[in-house]
């Protein structure tokens, strides 16, 4: 029964046919793929294409071992994580290329076009934006073309095969929808290999000098936030993500274990803040960052599956977020949080940590201010004041030394945020005042016609939080004193000329970033409304769905379904019955004849045979006599004689026929 | 596969398990094809005769549409879902493809050639397709080694050569042709087995019994000949000035051999008479495969020859519609009615 046969070669089409449809998957990948991947693939194929032009033989079973193990040591070499999604997909190139030498009977055919499948999947996890979806569907479309083509040599014709291909993609169509909105989703069966997390672009886990200023030149989106009512103002746009706690004298982490630490007290926090205090809903989409946190104001609770809030107050995700993710939070705007709280012997500790030596200076400076009397505000406030008189901000700082808090607050006096924060909490922690490091977003762009806030990688920020025993954590961002535009107004403002410098094309050409930005919104509502659908919404829909059917709509439809079943099942007998006449080319080229007749004035009646009409028209346009004769002569000719020739001829002649032109001609 | 088989006489393989399960299975499977499909020599396929199953490559495409479901489930990801849905769609309409490519096609009995028994007999069909429809990748076998996908478009009919193994002589009826087709996508496969009331003469296997027995003939049989009329064709000699120009051999003039004059003989002594009685000893069938390999070797030295079967004879001629004659006496000897001398 398998009609797969074996003896019949492979003909070039079916090689070329095959060859287009792995370049086709294979060529978004080609930008992680390692360049010997993509240069073997290339020189199997024309080897494949000298075997069959004769050239050269199918290399024996001593050479083919030979390459698989060159190939798998170079794969070896090339990857050191295995259980990653990187490999995998060079993996399938691999075999692609592998498959391409042995590429004999219609088995390896067939083994060749699955295993592409996989690849237009892998791309999905890699890249959702309606580009790269449309991408998808045209390598579909390829690849089931291909495989009609592998079948006969009528339909390895280009225009034959994509149009079968089309034909089958869109009845399949409406059936895809369906399932796609009624197909309930369970939830992952297991871990699956991520991104080898090159964290190419985003905040990671550790800060030190010079990490954000690199992050300032990409305009890439990192979350859109949409909120449920007014948006909060610029100052407030504090999006917090992590939180570093622990200094070695140059770079922050974060504590061990913390991040796993989720917040117990959440249902008794969600108890006592009752809702009449102001709170603010939103939803945050988040562009991948291979990490697992998420960016959000102040005390934040989300609702969405595998969102937890930690003790810190920062939300994180239970998995890396390795594609677009968008979760619903909500936040309470009272400001202070863990207020009456008492800080932990631990927590204490951990906020207070200083490696052992280093940054004399700062440390002496810290002491002399404990020695003043002064309370940890007023510290703070001094520090501030400090900045702001004689410091500058700038993206572009001076490299840093050992002594980096030293250097910075003493020589340099020039930085980007990390500094200013990091030298803040610095001193707060050596005057013994609880301090940490927070990084995030800060700020973002309002869309107003897109109803988001759209904030970008530039928008990268750090600043401070300090604990006192009066009012709890609360936020200090000591950029704020140095450049107060960069918090109101964001980044450009800050730092205009450096900040133009530094980026792309797109953002100084303001008609290009209009249209990046209209691309940009479509990509968003493609992302909220396909990418991110979920049961839940699923379910809405259908329980809308329910609530506005009533039974008697309901009722209606089936009727109406039944109506339009019994019609289409007519239609389809009355078109089997006479089609064949009804269609029948000759036919078709005689009314398209007389319709462009009819542009000159020359009408056929109803019920007229074409030979009366040609008769008449002798008559009356003798002009047009000969030719309209002709015609019917070879229309005759073509359709009752059916015959095939007189067909042809008949085309030729109503395509050559333009009868305004005509009379135009003979005038 | 080889449920055609045990429809004719033919089959060495098909007695094997004669009262078992699988026989009787067959024999209600046939009984209800006969049925739904009688013998005719034109036929129209339609759902009356079409069967239609997923091939091993549609299990593997299946497999792989589960293996896309299982990615997208773990990777939470709408576009792969997207993807296995769109997939598994193409999938549930294909059947739809594959049975309308070969409903609708005419199949036709046109001839079939006759053969020696141990090789392949080859039946002319002819294929047409249904008006202002293509179809594509048809194959239509008996041996489905021998058969090359064809391809109608609009309107096309195609004329096609079925061949299928005879290994005994004597008057055949051919067993129901599969007509099958894959088409557009690999992954159904649509068939149909279809009885075109094709009979196929099988003569017996040529088998090699010495030099033509000229010398045999003319000693033991001659005498109880009766005289054949004056003139006998015996030969072909080259021709000289002065030869009757009626005796000339245009047919192997016309196919380039040279001017050849034909060569008749008074009376019987020279001519040859393959004899069953000259091979006594030896079984039926070597007789009939023996008498079979002599006529050929007589004919393709064109020298007359005649055949004696038991209570049959066929005066001896030389040419293809004699040699026919004489091989169909060999094929239907003690098969049917012998024909009277």
């Amino acid at each position: 029964m398998m009609s797969i046969q074996g003896s019949v070669p492979l003909s070039r089409e079916n090689l070329l046919w095959i060859f287009a449809a792995q370049l086709s998957v294979l060529l978004p990948h080609f930008t992680h793929l390692p360049l010997w991947v993509i240069g073997g693939w290339f020189a199997v194929v024309y080897w494949r294409l000298e075997i069959f032009r004769g050239r050269r033989k199918i290399p024996g079973k001593w050479l083919k071992l030979c390459i698989v193990v060159v190939t798998v040591v170079g794969l070896l070499l090339s990857y050191d994580q295995w259980f990653a999604l990187e490999s995998m997909v060079a993996l399938l190139a691999v075999a692609f290329t592998l498959k391409n030498i042995e590429l004999v009977s219609r088995r390896d055919v067939l083994l060749s076009m699955l295993l592409a499948y996989f690849l237009v999947a892998a791309l999905f996890v890699f890249k959702q934006t309606i580009f790269f979806t449309l991408y998808g569907i045209a390598c579909i479309l390829l690849l089931i073309a291909a495989l009609a083509a592998q079948q006969s040599l009528a339909t390895a014709r280009p225009w034959r095969a994509f149009s079968l291909s089309l034909r089958m993609l869109l009845q399949a169509a409406p059936v895809m929808l369906l399932f796609f909105l009624f197909v309930p989703r369970l939830g992952p069966l297991w871990a699956v290999p991520q991104h080898a997390a090159k964290a190419a672009i985003g905040i990671s886990d550790t800060m030190s000098p010079g990490d954000f200023s690199g992050l300032t030149k990409s305009v890439k989106p990192a979350l859109y936030i949409a909120f449920e009512g007014a948006a909060p103002l610029p100052h407030q746009r504090y999006w917090r993500g992590l939180v570093y706690t622990q200094f070695d004298g140059r770079r922050w982490h974060m504590t061990e274990g913390e991040t796993d630490k989720i917040n117990q007290s959440n249902m008794v926090k969600q108890r006592s803040l009752s809702k009449e205090e102001p709170h603010l809903r939103y939803r945050v989409t988040q562009e991948p960052s291979h990490s697992p946190w998420l960016f959000a104001m102040v005390q934040p609770t989300s609702t969405t599956l595998g969102v937890q809030d930690t003790r810190d107050g920062r939300l994180i995700n239970a998995r890396p977020v390795s594609s677009r993710f968008s979760y619903q939070v909500h936040t309470w705007l009272s400001g202070k949080f863990g207020g009456r709280e008492a800080l932990s012997d631990i927590e204490r500790q951990q906020n207070l940590q200083l490696p052992a030596k280093g940054n004399p200076q700062a440390r002496a400076w810290a002491q002399e201010l404990v020695q003043a009397g002064s309370s940890a505000e007023e510290i703070s406030q001094q520090l501030l004041q400090y900045y702001n008189r004689s410091f500058t901000y700038t993206l572009q700082p001076p490299l840093l030394g050992s002594n980096s808090v030293d250097e910075f607050l003493f020589a340099s006096r020039s930085g980007f945020c990390e500094h200013f924060a990091s030298s803040y909490v610095f001193i707060m922690r050596a005057a013994g005042v609880p301090a940490r490091v927070v990084a995030g977003y800060q700020g973002g762009e309002w869309l107003e016609q897109q109803k988001y806030l759209l904030v970008r990688q530039y928008d990268a920020h750090a600043w401070a939080e300090i604990w006192t025993r009066q009012a709890g954590w609360q936020r200090v961002d000591p950029t704020a004193a140095v450049a107060p535009e960069r918090i109101l107004d964001g980044l450009q403002a800050a730092a205009a000329e450096e900040f133009l410098q530094g980026l792309s094309l797109s953002r100084r050409l303001p008609g290009l970033d209009s249209v990046l930005l209209e691309w940009q919104m479509l990509n968003y509502h493609w992302y909220q409304a396909v990418v991110r659908f979920d049961g839940k919404q699923r379910q809405q829909r259908l329980q809308y769905l329910l609530q506005k059917t009533s039974r008697l709509h309901f009722l209606w439809l089936l009727v109406a379904v039944f109506i339009a079943l019994i019609f289409s099942l007519l239609l389809l007998r009355s078109r089997m019955k006479s089609g064949a006449r009804l269609h029948l080319p000759a036919e078709r080229l005689y009314y398209k004849f007389c319709r462009r007749l009819a542009r000159v004035g020359i009408k056929r009646d109803v019920g007229e045979s074409p030979r009366a009409f040609s008769w008449r028209v002798e008559q009356q346009f003798p002009r047009f006599g000969p030719l309209v004769m002709d015609v019917t002569a070879v229309y005759e000719q073509a359709a009752y004689a059916e015959d095939i020739a007189a067909e042809k001829q008949l085309r030729r002649m109503v395509r050559g026929f333009w009868p305004i032109i005509f009379s135009g001609g003979c005038r | 596969m080889k449920l055609w088989r045990s429809t004719a006489s033919f089959s060495a393989a098909k007695e094997n398990n004669p009262g078992g399960l699988a026989d009787r299975w067959r024999q209600h499977w046939l009984r209800w094809l006969e049925r739904r499909s009688p013998a005719s020599s034109t036929r129209v396929l339609d759902h009356s005769s079409l069967l239609i199953l997923p091939t091993g490559a549609g299990m593997a495409f299946l497999l792989v549409i589960f293996l896309l479901w299982l990615l997208s489930t773990n990777y939470m990801n709408n576009l792969i879902y997207g993807l296995t849905f769109l997939l598994l769609s193409v999938f549930i309409f294909l059947p739809l493809h594959t049975f309308a490519n070969l409903s609708g096609l005419q199949v036709q009995f046109i001839a079939a050639a006759p053969a020696f028994a141990g090789s392949f007999a080859e039946a002319q069909l002819s294929l047409a397709g249904a008006k202002g429809r293509a179809h594509g990748a048809i194959q239509l076998y008996w041996t489905k080694e021998k058969s090359v996908p064809v391809d109608l478009l609009n309107n096309e009919s195609s004329l096609i050569r079925a061949a299928i193994f005879v290994s005994r002589r004597g008057r055949l009826r051919a067993p129901r042709i599969k007509v099958e087709s894959s088409f557009p996508l690999v992954f159904f496969c649509c068939w149909s087995w279809i009885d075109l009331d094709i009979e196929f003469l099988v003569y017996p296997q040529p088998k090699s019994a010495g030099p033509l027995p000229i010398a045999a003939g003319s000693n033991s049989t001659l005498q109880s000949l009766p005289q054949a009329g004056d003139e006998d064709f015996i030969g072909l000699k080259p021709y000289r000035l002065g030869d009757a120009l009626h005796h000339l051999a245009w047919k192997q003039y016309a196919r380039g051999r040279g001017l050849h004059c034909k060569e008749y003989a008074r009376g019987a002594d020279r001519q040859l008479w393959l004899d069953w009685e000259l091979l006594a000893g030896r079984d039926v069938e070597t007789r009939l495969s023996n008498l079979c390999s002599w006529a050929l070797e007589a004919e393709s030295v064109q020298l007359a020859y005649g055949l004696r079967l038991p209570g049959q004879c066929i005066d001896p001629a030389v040419g293809s519609r004699h040699l026919h004659h004489v091989l169909s006496a060999l094929a239907l000897f003690q098969i049917q009615g012998d024909g009277a001398c």
